[in-house]
């Protein structure tokens, strides 16, 4: 059995079809790859035959999932049968730095807790509030608020089995100046740390500093490179910075950015890390492809390293 | 039917569903180099589907509300300026569909949320001079029946808070000068016969959309529902299709992709089994010279669709 497993994070958008049984018709229709994009079905096969047994979904994907599968615990029965297990599902804390907001925020972090347990998932990963822009700077009673909020999710997800992972980007208004205190102002038993290598390194922190002083908190990670470390604050607190006007990509597959992921491996080894990788591919343009490179370089590259 | 001016949907875009290469759709570039080539298939008027998810997540890259279109060029206006910099010289028409607000049991969050942004977006609409709006009065039958399984006995209720929302959203509508049309699609909980009680419960200034794809999946002739509505349709959409309904299609949670067998539902102008040279020829017949717009939404490519319904519009207009 590997210390490490890997998964998905899901940025397919809309799949709107089960599982299609007249494909070869539908195909004939217009002569697109549109079919092979359309069904769960195709897209679970494409993580099983690419060796990604878990899939991490993302809040947004619900609207459309659960009509389509009529309940979480049918969709999880689904991708099972397929040789995917649902992981988690990721959340954003909206407003958790806000006092008039507490009750609201831990109503809304218990609720994906409760959606995470149907689909048999155990991760949350929990960006903290939103972005920096028209929020931010933080104050520090706005962190301590912050941290409050966490700590209550976090109570209601560990009793009900969930980790609840902080999971920051390099645009929320915690950042650079606060990620750290942010941190250790939550309770290690109760809240943990989701590693986003790309975010976090655009952000201004050192990965491999990062994850060694942290690796204790460390509960899973969303594994991506970037050609874009250390982005000054006026990148960082723009308005809407995550889709850039023209194209430029923050992040890319491992191995086709700058990071030193070969040095998180080793630093995996050394603390001997166990769990679930899950693997980012946001602003690919063909998910597929990202996935069958990124599993290339992780057969070659980084699993040689620490599996 | 005035042939000088047909608009196309931007619609024409599939920002939604999963293909390679959609990441593109969300960034301001890509929308800025379309413009230029709607204009060289010899459109200059576009409609564009008015949609609030983009504004959530702190994303703007997709000009499809007023958060977005404010964010990256400051206004109406702005937004204007640089559609007439690529060749496009007027917004025909929004359209809004509230289905995103249908995701939970609350009603009350449904029709908040729905009328809120309708109301943006028709005040969007008058912002860029648009002709009107058009609205689908429900959101998908089978969407509401997941959330309300119960919907039938609540039909009665539902009709009366969407006549209220649709009556004031009329009221702001005359004021601004933009017509307020409701479409007419046969997913709707308002679909078939129930359409007549809620237009029997509206102002009169309220319009019909005559789209030619939905009337061919309902089995409606579009010469009978023109002399039904004589006088009452705000707008017409020249859509495709070839799709045949089966039993009870229309009630599933996502009709636009049949659970039973999959298929394109909405196909590119002119490839579908939709008579549009003679629907045209209907709407001279009736001296129908209100907007017309050309959708192709469910492309499998856009560019394509374009050139696809240039070709059929050519066809049309000789």
């Amino acid at each position: 059995m590997p210390n490490i497993r890997y998964a998905n994070m899901c940025h397919w958008k809309t799949i709107p079809y089960r599982q299609i049984d007249n494909f070869r018709e539908f195909y004939y229709e217009d002569k697109t790859n549109s079919a092979y994009y359309s069904d769960w079905d195709s897209i679970l096969k494409y993580q099983s035959a690419l060796g990604f047994p878990g899939i991490e979904i993302a809040p947004w994907d619900l609207a459309d999932i659960v009509p389509l599968f009529g309940s979480p615990e049918n969709f999880a029965a689904f991708a099972r049968e397929r040789g995917v297990e649902v992981i988690g599902m990721f959340h954003g804390a909206h407003a958790s730095h806000d006092a008039g907001h507490f009750d609201e925020a831990v109503r809304a972090g218990r609720e994906a807790v409760d959606t995470i347990v149907r689909f048999g998932g155990s991760y949350m990963n929990t960006c903290p509030t939103q972005n920096y822009f028209g929020t931010g700077p933080l104050g520090r009673e706005e962190v301590q608020q912050c941290a409050r909020v966490m700590n209550e999710i976090g109570r209601y997800a560990t009793d009900h089995g969930v980790k609840i992972g902080l999971h920051n980007e390099f645009f929320c208004a915690i950042n650079l100046p606060n990620h750290r205190e942010l941190i250790e102002s939550t309770d290690p038993r109760l809240v943990h740390y989701c590693i986003d290598t790309a975010q976090i390194s655009i952000m201004g922190e050192d990965l491999l500093t990062f994850y060694d002083d942290y690796h204790e908190r460390i509960s899973t990670f969303h594994l991506k490179d970037t050609a874009s470390a250390r982005q000054p604050d006026s990148v960082r607190y723009a308005q809407d910075p995550e889709i850039t006007d023209d194209g430029t990509r923050w992040f890319w597959e491992p191995g086709l950015g700058e990071l030193d992921l070969e040095g998180l491996y080793r630093l995996l080894k050394k603390h001997e890390f166990k769990g679930w990788m899950g693997i980012e591919y946001d602003g690919s343009p063909d998910l597929l492809a990202s996935m069958a490179l990124t599993r290339y370089h992780l057969d070659n590259v980084l699993r040689p390293i620490y599996d | 039917m005035n042939r000088d001016d047909i608009a196309i949907s931007l619609d024409l875009i599939n920002r939604h569903y999963q293909e390679p290469n959609r990441n593109r759709y969300e960034s301001r570039y890509f929308w800025e180099e379309l413009y230029p080539l709607v204009a060289a298939a010899g459109f200059t008027s576009i409609e564009l589907p008015y949609e609030p998810v983009w504004q959530f997540g702190g994303r703007s890259g997709v000009p499809l509300n007023r958060y977005c279109v404010n964010t990256k060029y400051g206004s109406a206006a702005g937004y204007l300026e640089r559609l007439r910099a690529g060749g496009i010289a007027r917004v025909s028409g929004v359209t809004f569909d509230p289905n995103l607000f249908m995701r939970n049991d609350s009603l009350d969050f449904y029709f908040g949320a729905s009328g809120h942004f309708a109301g943006e977006a028709l005040g969007h609409a008058a912002d860029l001079g648009a002709d009107y709006v058009a609205i689908s009065p429900s959101p998908f039958y089978g969407r509401i029946a997941q959330y309300h399984p119960d919907l039938e006995a609540k039909r009665a209720g539902f009709a009366e808070r969407t006549a209220a929302l649709l009556s004031g959203l009329a009221a702001k509508a005359e004021e601004a000068g933009v017509t307020l049309v409701l479409r007419n699609e046969y997913w709707s909980l308002f679909g078939g016969s129930h359409l007549a009680g809620l237009l029997d419960a509206l102002p009169a200034s309220v319009m019909l959309d005559l789209d030619t794809a939905n009337l061919f999946v309902a089995g409606i002739a579009p010469a009978d529902f023109l002399a039904r509505h004589q006088g009452r349709i705000g707008c017409v959409h020249l859509t495709d299709t070839s799709f045949v309904a089966g039993e009870g299609t229309w009630k599933t949670p996502n009709p636009e992709f049949p659970e039973a067998r999959a298929t394109q539902v909405f196909r590119d102008p002119g490839t579908g089994s939709v008579d549009l040279p003679g629907i045209a020829a209907l709407l001279d017949e009736a001296g129908y010279r209100g907007p017309v717009t050309c959708s192709a939404r469910q492309t499998r490519d856009p560019f394509r669709a374009l050139l696809r319904i240039r070709a059929l519009l050519s066809q049309i207009q000789n």
